[in-house]
């Protein structure tokens, strides 16, 4: 199955490993849970050599412990967890995650959007069939979240503060009363949560201000903040990791030289402390430079290489595509980056004669000149 | 051999070797753990294994001591700190113990102060023993760590290691004090603390940390010692203690200097040991040794009351001659953590468990009597020796009993803390209750979903009872939201409300005299000086004259005291100044160590301060400046002429012995302020004022050429001592000065430098030696030539600096100025110009008023005027050019024949009265204007008229 799919959800790429999981786990279960909060946190963060498991948990999901601890607690609570963070920290991949270890279904998503409308988190009509039958149970599309509510399982909502103010309203009811009624139906016109249910919400830090919550819903989310990952070595394993992964997607066979990745990871950290110090966003770089980006630059050069190049990740390449997807607007992104090309990349590049660094200065430079 | 553990190393051996892969130091550090423990409990005299800011080690030793009741306690404590302790009974805990010395004597001269800490927190083993030894009839407490001395004796000498990361002090002293005020009570001492008990290296305590799930050091030590061991019987304390200490003391980096020093102070203390039992006769049985688990799995071969056969004894080095003093000075939960590199607020937890533990029953602990900061404990006195079948079988002592307790520790599961749901409910409720009062929305729901959350947290981190940590978390978890709504935040209120930050106080009875001097001067103000808050001091001291010593006290505090602890709002003190009315911010409670470390200086402030402006004077480094600054103070906040004298004095002699001028500015500056106040208030100079004058004319005309022509003295310097020439002539001519030898010192001056020529053509113009007519014409000769243009903005330097010794020059500088603003070519005006501007800047005061003056009269004041401006030097090269008189003979007759009127107009209009001869003035006018005259000849027959 996993093949026939371009991405697999975590449910079912880590079937195998969930199944497993789920016949060793003798911990107390919270609900309908499919495994134990420990077996979760074992899931998500991968197993030690202490846990004493016979076979080797990979981790899946990068960064402190006590986040995954704090979510994972707060979705056997009575409240919705709310994952918060900067673009590209991960947060919808442990909201995958742990929807796939908890409830083995980790596509019960609304995308919040300007467009999302309370039908999205509740539920709609099938008009054809309204038309023919009338208003029923069988005439009616459930939304995710209803279908979630149904089965007892997580129900996921992307970018919570993208959408409107009266629809991110329509979640305080389904999570303080647990039930939708559906007031066109006559009889068996409440749905009611079955135990297990709860939701997982996230959103950007980056938006705030757009739609801001309700403290009604406020108070019935748990906010668990997902930071940027600083750490090298963290950053370079998810890095690594979700490249890899990419790769096998695309079917790509390529080698990502360490070194190639350290100057990817090296830029980064650059970039990051000369945004961290500028004063005005006009000397900040758009972009949030976030892991998720270092793993977009990586994939473009990636293909590039594979389509367009000799099948070899050059640091050339790795320049001009970290150039192609940082530089945004013109001029302010394309004169840091300039500043940042000069300042820092020449100095190494003229140490490191015939080495990486210089590739990448020459590939960053010449993707400078043609974008300005 | 039969061993009480001999089943257990048996046990270990065999799991070493079924689980390591081939040979390695595993099994060998297991089997040697155990033979630590061995021998730690074997030992005749009891050792009392203990860690710092350990609840469970505190509970552990109240018990001990009130089964065991020994007679002698020896404590791991600096052992010339002894004659502090019984002052900590006038104190609020936690306070340090300090040592301090100000000058060093066989130690490195940089290191200087030298300041040894000793934290004591009320949670502490050490206070147990402490309270128990004090307030017990015959019981004697001997300190037998090293001294203070030795510590920084011990401090390897390499040029990087500064006082700071002492190897010979406990911990890593690496305090990142500098952002919390709380965190830097203890300043740059170095700290010592008893029962330190960590991994020795980070990966280590990375690896514990990671395997125990856990995220702090203070984290792991609750979970996985601490608790199990609160309730534990002595015996099950004292071999895991030694235990933990021994497997610290085996993991660790080989050889390191710190691990020598450790070695060594086993080795003194178990010498000094030995030494008072000696001395004393006392049983060993009825004593105790309390000391960190660490040194309690000692291996050293001097251990024990009978050392190995061949150890050879250790020696004790004699201290060195530095001289130390002692104090108390007020410690607080946040400065031990920041001190130690505890996490923060583990403190604080640890002592609240200890309250927890004292009221839950079950031991009555010690108490000094008439403890200050008492919360409802009991002295030590009401308690009785419990006399117990118990107590004889526990009051082992000896080795023969000793019985393996560790076994069934290691193998027995975590004995789960039952879940104190009215303890967790309480905090629940609380901190919401402090959330709310932050800003934070938070409700009864919260309350709930904090509990909930804080069980499931801690049931998928192992425990059943939720830690301060799990609470911590899930308070985070619940009630934080995307902003932090007013200045604290979720995390920081949990550390309020699991006991904050207690900031402990010495008490009156312990502050050195000086301190309590101050505190008994200061009465008057009627302000509870003791409080740590700032506090406004009104002083009226026109109404209230009895105040006047007051604010005289209050000037030195903050001559002496670092930045806050006495801040004036109102009111100044300098010299010719007083105020009227004065309004301070005094913070002198919060300042406590401060003002115990200015005590070991001396008995009053005044004293302090003598000394000190004492010891600046007679520094070597000291110049003729900071002399004169001394002699300042010394009026300003002394008053005793002797005194004044003697530094003014030494103020002659510094200046004389002076072979630079790098000074000369301050030296004016200081000494026309003096001489100013001595004329305002004294009837006659003082005779070091006058030797001062005299010395520096002399010493300053015989450096003159030398600093017109020395590349390394600056224009400031040599306008600063043409100033000091000029402006104090008069007085030194009158006190037998010669002025032919100025005027030598001039003459031989011949500087190349343009700045420096400048200044020189100033002090010719202020001699008389070059008039203004020449200066000017010299500068204009300058400004026409072109190959000097480029160097006109440095004579312009030397001329702004010749302001301050030739006043009467300010009109030709504004001329020159002028003239250079308005012919300068730009390449070279504008670089000059920020240097213009930094150097006025940089002397407003004596250098702008004139020029601003002058500038206001030489230029006109409205923007009409300046069309029509012309500059008063420019006029002047035509003034003969007048036009041709065009006046008929009988008008130039009559005009010269009354020549006041036009010579009148001539002076007011600023031209010389020059009359052409009568026979020049030929009929050469136009004969239009005859033509006119006889039109209309009433004008010219009115003037005929005039008389």
């Amino acid at each position: 199955m996993t093949d026939e799919m371009l991405r697999a959800p975590a449910e079912v790429k880590y079937a195998e490993e969930l199944d497993w999981l789920e016949s060793i786990d003798d911990g107390p279960k919270p609900f309908s849970w499919r495994l134990s909060p420990r077996m979760v946190r074992l899931f998500v963060l991968g197993s030690e050599r202490s846990d004493g498991l016979d076979r080797e948990v990979a981790q899946k999901w990068f960064g402190d412990r006590s986040f995954v601890e704090r979510s994972i607690v707060t979705l056997a609570s009575d409240r919705g967890l709310l994952l918060i963070g900067d673009p590209g920290t991960g947060k919808s991949w442990l909201a995958e995650l742990l929807s796939a270890a908890i409830s083995r279904n980790s596509t019960l998503v609304v995308q919040g959007t300007a467009g999302t409308t309370e039908d999205h988190v509740k539920y709609s009509w099938n008009v054809s069939m309204v038309i023919a039958q009338g208003q029923s149970r069988a005439s009616m599309i459930p939304s995710p979240i209803m279908t979630a509510m149904e089965r007892g399982v997580i129900g996921r909502f992307e970018e919570l503060t993208r959408s409107t103010s009266d629809v991110q309203d329509a979640l305080i009811s389904i999570l303080s009363e647990k039930y939708v009624s559906i007031p066109e139906l006559d009889e068996d016109g409440i749905v009611f949560a079955q135990p297990g249910f709860s939701i997982i919400a996230t959103a950007n830090s980056r938006d705030r201000g757009v739609n801001d919550l309700s403290s009604a819903l406020k108070r019935r989310f748990n906010f668990v903040r997902v930071p940027v990952v600083t750490s090298k070595r963290s950053e370079a394993e998810i890095v690594r990791f979700r490249t890899t992964e990419l790769m096998r997607r695309h079917r790509i066979e390529l080698d990502l030289p360490p070194t190639l990745l350290d100057i990817l990871l090296q830029s980064f950290a650059d970039l990051r402390a000369a945004a961290a110090s500028a004063t005005s966003d006009d000397e900040r770089l758009e972009s949030a430079l976030s892991t998720a980006e270092q793993i977009g630059v990586l994939e473009d050069a990636v293909l590039h290489s594979q389509f367009f190049g000799d099948r070899t990740l050059r640091a050339r390449t790795l320049a001009s595509s970290l150039v192609g997807s940082l530089a945004r607007r013109s001029p302010e992104d394309l004169a840091i980056l300039n500043k940042f090309w000069h300042g820092v990349v020449e100095p190494r590049g003229r140490k490191d004669e015939d080495g990486p660094w210089r590739e990448f200065l020459d590939g960053g430079r010449e993707a400078i000149a043609a974008l300005s | 051999m039969s061993e009480p553990f001999g089943a257990l190393r048996d046990q270990l051996l065999g799991a070493a070797a079924a689980f390591g892969d081939g040979p390695d130091a595993v099994p060998e550090i297991l089997a040697g753990m155990v033979e630590d423990v061995d021998r730690a409990l074997r030992e005749e005299l009891e050792i009392f294994p203990v860690c710092h800011h350990s609840p469970a080690s505190a509970l552990a030793m109240a018990r001990r001591l009130r089964d065991k009741r020994p007679k002698v306690v020896y404590l791991e404590l600096c052992e010339d700190l002894a004659p502090l302790l019984p002052e900590l009974r006038n104190c609020s805990l936690p306070v340090a113990l300090q040592a301090f010395a100000t000058e060093t004597e066989g130690l490195p001269a940089e290191w200087a102060p030298l300041s040894v800490v000793a934290p004591i927190t009320e949670a502490s083993a050490e206070y147990q023993a402490i309270a128990y030894a004090l307030d017990t009839p015959d019981v004697e407490l001997v300190l037998v760590d090293r001294s203070a001395d030795h510590v920084f004796q011990w401090t390897p000498r390499a040029p990087e290691s500064g006082t700071d990361g002492a190897p010979g002090a406990d911990a890593d002293a690496d305090a990142d004090a500098a952002d919390a005020d709380e965190a830097a009570l203890h300043g740059d001492a170095v700290g010592i603390e008893i029962g330190d008990l960590r991994p020795r290296f980070a990966e280590l305590e990375a690896h514990l940390l990671h395997h125990g799930k856990v995220r702090h050091w203070s984290e792991w030590w609750d979970q996985y010692v601490e608790q199990p061991l609160t309730g534990a019987d002595h015996a099950t304390y004292r071999q895991v203690m030694v235990m933990i200490g021994s497997l610290f003391r085996r993991l660790r980096p080989a050889r390191g200097t710190a691990g020598d020093r450790d070695e060594d102070r086993e080795r003194y203390m178990w010498t000094r040991m030995r030494e008072h039992l000696a001395a004393s006769g006392a049983d060993p049985a009825d004593c105790l040794y309390v000391c960190g688990a660490f040194h309690a799995a000692s291996r050293v071969e001097q251990f024990g009351l009978h050392p190995e056969p061949g150890a050879e004894p250790f020696e004790i080095t004699p201290r060195t001659e530095t001289e130390w003093l002692y104090g108390l000075i007020p410690s607080s939960h946040s400065a031990i953590e920041a001190q130690f590199g505890l996490a923060s607020g583990s403190v604080s937890i640890a002592a609240a468990t200890w309250e927890k533990a004292v009221r839950r029953g079950g031991v009555t602990p010690f108490r000094l009597n008439g403890q200050k900061g008492a919360k409802g404990a009991k002295g030590a006195k009401s308690a009785k020796p419990r006399t117990t079948a118990r107590k004889a079988v526990e009051d082992t002592g000896g080795a023969a009993e000793v019985a393996d307790r560790l076994t069934g520790f290691l193998s027995r599961p975590p004995a789960l803390d039952e879940l104190d749901e009215a303890e967790l409910l309480g905090w629940c409720v609380d901190i919401v209750r402090l959330a709310r009062r932050n800003g934070y929305p938070a409700s009864t729901a919260d309350a709930i979903a904090v509990f909930e959350t804080s069980v499931l947290l801690a049931g998928m981190r192992n425990r059943a009872r939720p830690t301060p940590y799990d609470f911590q978390d899930a308070a985070v978890t619940c009630i934080e939201k995307d902003t932090v709504p007013g200045r604290r935040d979720v995390r920081r209120l949990c550390e309020i409300l699991l006991g904050g930050d207690r900031i402990g106080q010495v008490g009156y009875e312990s502050l050195p005299p000086l301190a309590r001097d101050v505190i008994d001067r200061l009465e008057p103000l009627g302000l509870d000086l003791g409080k740590r808050t700032i506090q406004r001091a009104l002083l009226d001291l026109d109404a209230r004259p009895e105040l006047v010593p007051c604010s005289h006290l209050l000037w030195i505090l903050r001559r002496l005291l670092p930045g806050g602890a006495a801040r004036p709002i109102m009111g100044s003190r300098r010299l010719g100044e007083r105020s009227v009315q004065e309004s301070w911010d005094l913070a002198i409670g919060r300042e406590q160590r401060a003002l115990v470390e200015l005590g070991y200086e001396g008995v009053t402030v005044e004293q302090v301060l003598e000394q000190r402006l004492r010891r600046a004077v007679a520094d070597p480094e000291g110049t003729a400046a900071t002399a004169l600054d001394a002699v300042e103070d010394s009026i300003l906040y002394l008053g005793g002429r002797r005194f004044t004298g003697e530094l003014g004095r030494r103020a002659v002699e510094l200046l004389a012995a002076e072979r630079t001028v790098d000074e000369a500015p301050e030296v004016l500056r200081r000494m026309r302020r003096l001489l100013t106040h001595y004329r305002a208030t004294e009837p006659e100079l003082p005779e070091w004022c006058a030797a001062f004058v005299t010395a520096g004319y002399a010493h300053y005309c015989t450096l003159l050429p030398t600093a017109f022509v020395d590349e390394g003295t600056g224009v400031r310097q040599v306008a600063a001592m043409l100033g000091f020439l000029f402006s104090m002539e008069s007085l030194a001519l009158s006190l037998g000065c010669d002025r032919a030898q100025l005027e030598i010192a001039v003459a031989q001056s011949h500087p190349e430098e343009p700045a420096k020529s400048a200044l020189l053509w100033a002090a010719r113009f202020q001699l008389g030696a070059l008039s203004l007519a020449d200066l000017r014409e010299r500068c204009d000769g300058l400004l026409a030539n072109p190959l000097v243009l480029p160097a006109f903005p440095r004579y312009l330097n030397g001329f702004v600096q010749a302001l301050e010794p030739a006043p009467g020059l300010t009109p030709l500088v504004v001329e020159v100025m002028s003239k250079a603003f308005g012919r300068l070519p730009d390449a070279v005006l504008l670089p000059w110009l920020p240097k213009l501007i930094t150097t006025l800047r940089a002397q407003a005061p004596d250098l702008v008023p004139p020029l601003i003056r002058e500038a206001g009269r030489t230029f006109p004041a409205t923007l009409a005027g300046v069309d029509a401006w012309d500059p008063p030097w420019s006029g002047r090269p035509a003034p003969a050019e007048a036009a041709a008189p065009a006046v008929n003979a009988p008008v130039a007759a009559l005009l010269s024949s009354h020549p006041a009127a036009c010579d009148a107009v001539a002076v007011l209009l600023g031209h010389e009265p020059v009359w052409q001869a009568p026979d020049a003035l030929g009929p050469a006018a136009s004969p239009a204007v005859a033509a006119l005259l006889a039109a209309h000849p009433a004008t010219a027959e009115a003037l005929a008229a005039l008389p």
